[in-house]
């Protein structure tokens, strides 16, 4: 099989694939990927090479591990998951990513298609009026700098106690939407003032709020979907994809810079100056820490405040209040973040990268709702080909730190997307084929096109059948609202 | 002579990059603001109904650059604009110690009714950014996390 890489990649088995240390000097771990034949011949050079660089990072545990929809990204791949001694190892930057707790959120509703189909135009207005999206955009709560400082302690709490969101909701938040050690005396006041008007609203890129449908043919396991909430029958729900914006992007610039000079202080050398870090347990490591968990409680509250925002937008137009319309929070989940977590071999700092936690039955992280099925996984597709629901399992806490796949991840440049097709040719194909659009940049649309992507199926089946996630439902796009 | 620059395909599958090329420092400069002005909206599209001043100092060219670039994304955010000038003045201290940028911005803010507004970047990385010189023309690779 022909790699993009010259290194030496041994098969494990049919979806696991091996890098050996000998391979790049100063690796301390393997570096195992996690893709089929046909993925992994498919992944860019980027992907081998930084799995790699990611494996000599000081304290690195077990192994350096990339996720089948990875791709080449700043440091780490996109993909890229990694777990360091809290007492010796490092914490990076770019192990989270510059959008820190990019994530999914998922939200069921009772009504069904041929209730919404007729209502649709106007519900797809409604929600893009309400959640700001694209350049510049202003969330619709005010804050002062004390409040800012309060979203940054208390996540997803800060909007439920000010009327954003219902208690049941936190619950169903990794981590309850509120990440401990959040300090916002490590936060830049340029951060503070990329962020302090962003509170609930989508950005760009691939960031969307996408309506979609789960019919009865697209449920692959009833029981695990039943317990979210999910009965097909052609069933609506709604899935947010965005994270803290503006904000988050300047923690980890901030810090980039910040750990650049600690390394020359604690001999830290790296393959790569995107993978610039220091030892956890050092003032910086804390500081970047207290900072990125404001930046993660921050994201959590974005998407609370989103939320929020669709269910009054279905209220004002279907004229049912939002509980009356079942219209529930089934998870939300982090793909960009580090996190210290405990697991049958001891307490680890879990970088994950583009990969989402996925803990498996019986974890007391989990709500007493899901300790039985698993964690929810929520991984999203193209805008024009659809999502996936999937559940966490032991196998993924055996073997990737409780870490699975985030997304299909792209397989074609935004330049190259954009002279395939114009933006409003595409929107037009796509309401051909049943899904309305609303986008703020025209040429902005064109680069998230579905032939820009990887095929999500391929890369779910591979994480289903490696046993780190189970499938349980796939589900199609009826509008989509970008930035 | 003005700079120019292009973006480029390969490089950065998710996000944008581009390569500036000028004359001398000014044009570069000048050059790699422009990339970054267009990456956000087309600045035909916008008016010139805010202006902001910038004076920044660093010790080195690339980190000029580098900072002046990322306080463009700043004020996006912070000032919820897009731009639709830059007028740039470049100058190194006496004892060559130091850079020295005045910059002279006009733009609006967002209105995406009447601007043709592009990517919501969010970044200047490090990944592959370099200020190279080359015999008399100076040359710059950014990438743009968006």
């Amino acid at each position: 099989m022909k790699l993009n890489t010259d290194m030496q990649v041994v098969k494990i088995n049919d979806y696991l694939w091996e890098i050996p240390p000998s391979e790049k000097p100063g690796m301390l771990v393997p570096a195992r990927i996690y893709a089929s034949a046909a993925i992994l011949g498919a992944m860019d050079r980027g992907v081998f090479d930084q799995v790699t660089n990611v494996a000599c990072l000081p304290g690195i545990h077990r192994y350096a591990l990339c996720m089948p929809d990875g791709h080449w990204g700043y440091g780490f791949p996109i993909g890229g998951v990694a777990a360091f001694n809290p007492e010796d190892g490092v914490i990076s930057p770019g192990g989270v990513g510059y959008d820190i707790n990019c994530g999914m959120r998922l939200i069921r509703t009772d009504l069904s298609l041929s209730e919404v189909q007729p209502k649709l135009e106007l519900l797809m207005t409604e929600l893009f009026r309400r959640v700001p999206a694209g350049v510049g955009s202003r969330g619709f709560v005010n804050l002062s700098r004390r409040d800012f400082r309060d979203v940054m302690r208390q996540g997803a709490g800060w909007c439920i106690a000010n009327g954003y969101g219902w208690e049941e909701d936190l619950e169903r938040i990794e981590e309850r939407g509120c990440l401990e050690g959040a300090d916002p005396t490590h936060v830049t006041d340029y951060a503070v003032e990329r962020g302090i008007n962003q509170l609930g609203t989508l950005g760009s890129g691939n960031h969307y709020l996408e309506i979609q449908v789960l019919s009865d043919k697209s449920i692959y396991d009833r029981a695990t979907a039943a317990a979210m909430g999910l009965t097909g029958r052609d069933q609506v729900v709604l899935m947010v994809h965005c994270g803290s914006r503006g904000f988050g992007h300047q923690v980890a610039s901030d810090y980039l810079k910040v750990f650049e000079k600690a390394m020359r202080r604690y001999g830290i050398f790296v393959k790569d100056q995107q993978l610039a870090c220091a030892p956890f347990r050092s003032p910086e490591g804390q500081e970047y820490f207290g900072a990125m968990n404001c930046a993660a409680n921050t994201a959590f509250a974005n998407r609370q405040v989103i939320t929020h925002r669709i269910r009054e937008a279905f209220e004002a137009v279907f004229g049912e209040s939002a509980s009356r319309l079942g219209m529930q929070l089934i998870y939300d989940v982090a793909h960009n973040i580090a996190k210290v977590e405990r697991y049958r071999d001891g307490e680890w700092l879990v970088h994950r990268k583009g990969a989402t936690r996925a803990f498996g039955p019986g974890s007391p992280e989990l709500p007493a709702c899901y300790r039985g099925i698993g964690q929810p996984v929520i991984c999203g597709g193209s805008m024009e080909t659809g999502s996936y629901l999937l559940v966490g399992t032991d196998r993924a806490m055996q073997d990737t730190f409780g870490s699975t796949m985030h997304g299909s991840g792209r397989t074609m440049s935004r330049a190259q997307a954009k002279r395939t097709v114009r933006g409003e040719q595409l929107m037009r194909d796509m309401k051909q084929h049943g899904i309305l659009v609303k986008a703020v940049s025209m040429s902005g649309l064109a680069e998230e096109a579905g032939f820009a992507y990887k095929n999500i199926s391929d890369v779910v089946e591979t994480v289903d059948y490696a046993g780190i996630t189970k499938k349980v439902a796939e589900l199609k796009p009826i509008g989509n609202i970008k930035g | 002579m003005p700079g120019f620059f292009r973006f480029l395909d390969d490089i950065a599958l998710a996000d944008m990059a581009f390569d500036a090329e000028g004359e001398s420092l000014p044009a570069l400069f000048d050059a790699a603001t422009r990339a970054l002005i267009e990456s956000l909206a087309d600045p035909v599209t916008i008016a010139e109904a805010w202006q902001h001043t910038v004076d920044m100092e660093e010790p080195d060219i690339d980190t000029l650059l580098f900072e002046w670039l990322g306080r463009l994304v700043y004020l996006k955010d912070a000032q919820g604009v897009v731009f639709h000038r830059a007028t740039l003045s470049l100058n190194q201290n006496d004892a060559r110690t130091a850079w020295h940028l005045h910059a002279e911005l006009t733009g609006a803010p967002v209105d995406p009714a009447t601007q043709d507004l592009r990517s919501d970047v969010k970044g200047v990385t490090k990944h592959l950014y370099a200020v190279t010189q080359e015999g008399a023309s100076w040359k710059a690779r950014v990438v743009l996390d968006v």
